[in-house]
């Protein structure tokens, strides 16, 4: 998850360097992937006004320019053929740098000089969908009013300053999938309060009722649904969002598309909680209604692919279609446009597994079911959904209806934990108070009250005991634990015979010239046949791998025949001269198809030796083959002659 | 007579300076000493010798017998040096000519390192443990907190024989049926190969070793697992290494850490091997899981445990320099006799 700085700053006073934070935060658990500090990486480039643009004296594609850049007038050549006199651009002065390291200097073109360039969007890292407009393959055109910036450092101006933190969120922590619970966090781990800004979004004066504007919701599925919230919007006007939100959007790798939409991303961002947005006429019936999949149904998902779904996949559908893939992506059928008059605002959870399961299976792994995966909580789907019309107020983009839909079967349960602290430091081996245990508790919003301690709603993760534990220490400090030495009986830490025996084994091939292979356990059909392998041969009820990787590797080996040869191939291929080499590894027999039954084959241990060499005989072997079981004990063995198997030499 | 004897012995003496064989000495030998040798016959010639000369005759005979004798012996041993030395000579030998011998082999890196850490958790007094590799879904996720419908029991990242029967994913299967059947104290480490459904290049492979190790008993504490990493740590990648927890999340323990240490290639300065950060990955660990406790009959009010589990070849890897993980499966000679 891509946070910005000035976003997290809302929830916590941040005065250090990002990479000091990240490192204080990584040490409490939010553990940072990347630091990406942009505009750091534009120098010296500035406003420029276009006052002339005459063609080059020797070149059809080239224009010479003089450009007005604050302190003085320069000549640019250009190849571009969007720009015009009086046009403000982005100018990389003499010396100036670009992002991926490109540097500008002084420069001569066809025997004109040319003392700097002007910057198109992509030359300064900036995406053309960020800056409407604006083109691909061309100058950046500035607005006009930007002429009081001229000489002016671009960085300022676009304010394209901005510190980006990405972290890697673990699998129990939904809660910081968002911008507060990060805040939260950063608050903690800095010692610092934390500022909620968006305290009492679950506390509203609306009513609740079962119908607004006509619109019903049912939840046929509760297993997988367990709370769906919907809210109206009325004389919704579609437009872009303001650039602050923009800004934030795009800081956190998300693309603006429009109010509503922006909205649904902003509050998922900020809350960690997906929302959905539907034109209320595109619903049949009006009715919503969250149900499983039929068999084969199908949808047209926003990003225009169709999806086949079945009975294990979720779907918010009206009486008639599937308008969303529940938790994965809406339906192009129910898409916010232009013309959208009235919207309804969902905000639901469902369960996890099926989430993620449902977004595997359509092959769409999107911003909304990586949170949803993770399990989210109920209650926070109210505060989300309270947010968004707040939005919608502020940003002025429709009236509210004040009215809330609330189907909630199934409610969050709130977790009680015993609070035994002499257990907590029992368990981490520190020496904790209980007193800095409750403070470690009341900074993460976890109550505690008499001798139990009470989950808040965002933390669903935290069930016991170990749980609680780990958040004291993560907050006391994994870097104050003490190491110790563990106190307790003594054992005896010996070798069983097996794992002697290998030991003196691979001694006695060692002593004698034998190096070590270490091979794969997978072959293929083919490995069995070059090995001679014939079909009436027990070798061949192998253990297929029903996801196999590659035609390389699609079962078990029940001998470890081919995997030598292959070694021995490889050896010889390099030209290696006398190689000889042993193995002590498994192969996996099902002899009696125990598998099936849910049972594990046998895997026995094979020691398998290669020799090849100018020294090397049928009799150089059976030497070792005698060393082999003299170092084993063996004292009572005939070698014989093998006639049967069709790997050898026939003779 | 007198005469005689002088004459004989300095005869004798000529005869034996001369000489340059052994059989030959011995034939002068014969010649002069002899039963029926010269001076022999002078002796016995004692007759004619007045009984008032025999006694002088006589000693100077025995000391004309006893000078050639000497000098016989001399000779002897002058000619048998001298025959040893021709002898040693024709002997000699050039030491610094190539031997004809085969050299020792080797062992593969992978097995060093699983001995290596074997050797330092059996002097801690763990036993190794080992288990089956195509193994239930049962042991591999369900008894270690990873119910069905978790991200960890994906197609993509585990091989299926069945829908109950998989290429164990992680070594702690071992550990699950341990616990199972085994009372506390229990302390031991599973070496083992583990498979993911990782595409071959040079950091991944569907095939790796784990090691992981385990421990449960009273009193056990998260202090101790760090104690005991770092030993390990010390042991294994050298004495100034250094050990660091950070937080982090695994479904069978909790707390869970990620354990780092001090870069052992620059000792925490920052370098190419350490990305410049000091601090190396090195495992995942924590306390044994209440819940995975509790699934193999074990009472998390009574006992506690720690675990701990890291892979095989990152650390050969680092340690010996290696930049691509295939090399340790290609088997190549002239890469295995390194080692």
């Amino acid at each position: 998850m891509k946070a910005s700085v000035e976003w997290l700053k809302e929830y916590a006073n941040i005065n250090i360097e990002p990479k000091e934070l990240g490192d204080i935060l990584t040490m409490t658990g939010s553990k940072v992937e990347a630091i990406e500090q942009k505009g750091n990486d534009i120098k010296n480039v500035v406003v420029g006004k276009i006052l002339e643009i005459k063609k080059h004296p020797d070149a059809d594609k080239l224009v010479v320019t003089k450009v007005n850049i604050g302190d003085e007038i320069v000549q640019i050549v250009t190849g571009a053929d969007n720009i015009k006199e009086n046009d403000i651009v982005p100018i990389a002065k003499d010396g100036s740098e670009l992002p991926g390291g490109i540097k500008i200097k002084k420069g001569n073109l066809r025997g004109v000089d040319s003392c700097g360039m002007m910057c198109s969007v992509g030359e300064l890292g900036l995406k053309v969908e960020d800056y409407p407009g604006q083109i691909e393959h061309g100058i950046m055109i500035l607005p006009k009013e930007y002429e009081e910036y001229i000489g002016k450092d671009i960085v300022d101006v676009l304010n394209l300053r901005e510190d980006i933190i990405e972290f890697e969120i673990t699998s129990n922590r939904p809660d910081c999938f968002s911008i507060e619970g990060l805040g939260r966090e950063t608050a903690v781990s800095l010692g610092a309060p934390f500022i909620a800004p968006r305290k009492n979004l679950d506390d509203i004066n609306v009513e609740k009722v079962n119908e607004i504007n006509g619109l019903k919701v049912d939840i046929e599925a509760p297993d997988l649904c367990y709370r769906y919230i919907a809210r109206v919007v009325e004389n919704v006007k579609i437009g872009p969002s303001p650039e602050w939100m923009q800004r934030r959007l795009r800081a956190c790798g998300v693309r603006a598309i429009n109010n509503i939409v922006d909205i649904t991303n902003y509050v998922m961002l900020e809350l960690g909680q997906p929302m959905h947005a539907f034109d209320i006429n595109s619903i049949d019936g009006k009715h919503i209604c969250v149900r499983r999949a039929k068999q084969n149904e199908e949808i047209i998902t926003l990003d225009g692919e169709k999806r086949t779904l079945n009975t294990e996949n979720l779907v918010i559908a009206d009486e008639k279609k599937p308008v969303a893939i529940a938790g994965v992506m809406g339906g192009e059928n129910s898409e916010i446009e232009d013309t959208t008059k009235t919207v309804v605002f969902e905000s639901a959870v469902f369960n996890g597994a099926s989430v993620r399961l449902t977004a595997k299976s359509v092959g769409l792994r999107t911003e909304a079911s990586s949170r949803y995966e993770k399990g989210l909580s109920a209650e926070n789907a109210l505060r989300a959904i309270n947010r968004a019309v707040e939005l919608v107020e502020l940003m002025g983009a429709g009236t509210v209806v004040e009215k809330y839909i609330d189907v909630y079967p199934t409610k969050q349960k709130i977790n009680e934990i015993n609070f035994e602290p002499d257990r907590i430091n029992a368990l981490l081996g520190t020496n904790v108070s209980k007193e800095e245990m409750i403070k470690i508790f009341e900074s993460l919003e976890i109550k505690v009250e008499g001798d139990k301690v009470i989950a808040p709603y965002f933390r669903p993760d935290l069930e016991q005991l170990a749980d609680i534990a780990e958040e004291v220490l993560r907050i006391y400090g994994y870097d104050k634990l003490e190491t110790t030495y563990v106190n307790a009986d003594t054992t005896l830490g010996v070798k069983n015979k097996k794992q002697k025996l290998e030991d003196n084994l691979r001694r006695t091939l060692v002593a004698r010239g034998y190096s070590e292979v270490c091979t794969y356990a997978f072959i293929n059909q083919k490995d069995l046949e070059k090995c001679n392998i014939l079909e009436d041969n027990e070798l061949n009820n192998t253990i297929k791998i029903k996801n196999k990787l590659s035609e390389d590797y699609t079962m078990m080996r029940t001998t470890t025949l081919p995997s030598m040869m292959q070694t021995i191939a490889t050896n010889y291929t390099k030209k290696n001269k006398d190689v000889n080499l042993f193995e002590i590894a498994r192969i996996y027999t099902d002899t009696k198809n125990n598998i099936e039954n849910g049972e594990i084959p046998e895997e026995p241990t094979i020691l398998s030796l290669a020799v090849y060499g100018e020294q090397e005989n049928f009799y150089t072997v059976k030497g070792i083959i005698e060393n082999i079981l003299e170092t084993a004990n063996i004292k009572r063995y005939e070698i014989e002659k093998e006639d049967l198997d069709t790997s050898m030499h026939p003779r | 007579m007198k005469d005689k004897i002088l004459e004989l012995t300095n005869e004798a003496k000529d005869s034996i300076q001369e000489v340059s064989e052994l059989q030959a000495l011995n034939d002068i030998r014969v010649k002069y000493l002899g039963k029926k040798g010269e001076l022999t016959l002078v002796l016995r010639g004692m007759g004619d010798v007045s009984p008032e000369e025999r006694p002088i005759i006589g000693s100077l005979i025995n000391e004309a017998k006893e000078e050639i004798e000497n000098l016989i012996k001399q000779k002897e041993e002058n000619l048998r040096n001298a025959e040893l030395n021709e002898q040693l000579k024709k002997e000699t030998i050039d030491v610094t000519f190539p031997s004809k011998q085969r050299g020792i082999g080797s062992i593969h890196p992978i097995t060093k390192i699983i001995d290596e850490v074997k050797d330092i958790f059996l002097g801690l007094g763990y036993t190794v443990a080992d288990g089956p590799e195509v193994e239930t879904a049962h042991y591999n996720f369900d008894q270690l907190n990873t119910p069905l419908g978790h991200p960890a029991r994906d197609l993509q990242d585990t091989f299926y024989i069945t829908d109950d029967i998989v290429l164990r994913s992680q070594t702690s299967p071992v550990q699950a049926r341990v616990m199972e059947n085994q009372k506390p104290p229990i302390k031991i480490i599973c070496p083992g190969a583990v498979y993911r459904s990782d595409s071959v290049d040079a950091t991944h492979s569907p095939v790796f070793h784990q090691i992981e190790g385990l421990i449960i008993d009273k009193h056990i504490t998260m202090a101790d697992l760090k104690g005991t990493l770092e030993i390990f740590a010390k042991k294994c990648l050298g004495e100034n290494t250094k050990i660091r927890f950070r937080p982090h999340h695994f479904p069978f323990t909790e707390p869970s850490a990620e354990a780092d240490v001090s870069c052992f290639v620059c000792g925490g300065k920052g370098c190419r091997v350490c990305k410049g950060e000091g601090w190396i990955e090195l495992l995942g660990c924590g306390m044994v899981h209440p819940n995975v406790l509790r699934n193999c009959g074990i009472s998390p009010e009574e006992y506690s445990g720690f675990a701990f589990g890291f892979g095989v070849e990152r650390i050969a890897m680092a340690k010996y320099g290696i930049d691509d993980m295939r090399l340790l499966y290609e088997n190549d000679v002239r890469f295995l006799k390194q080692f």
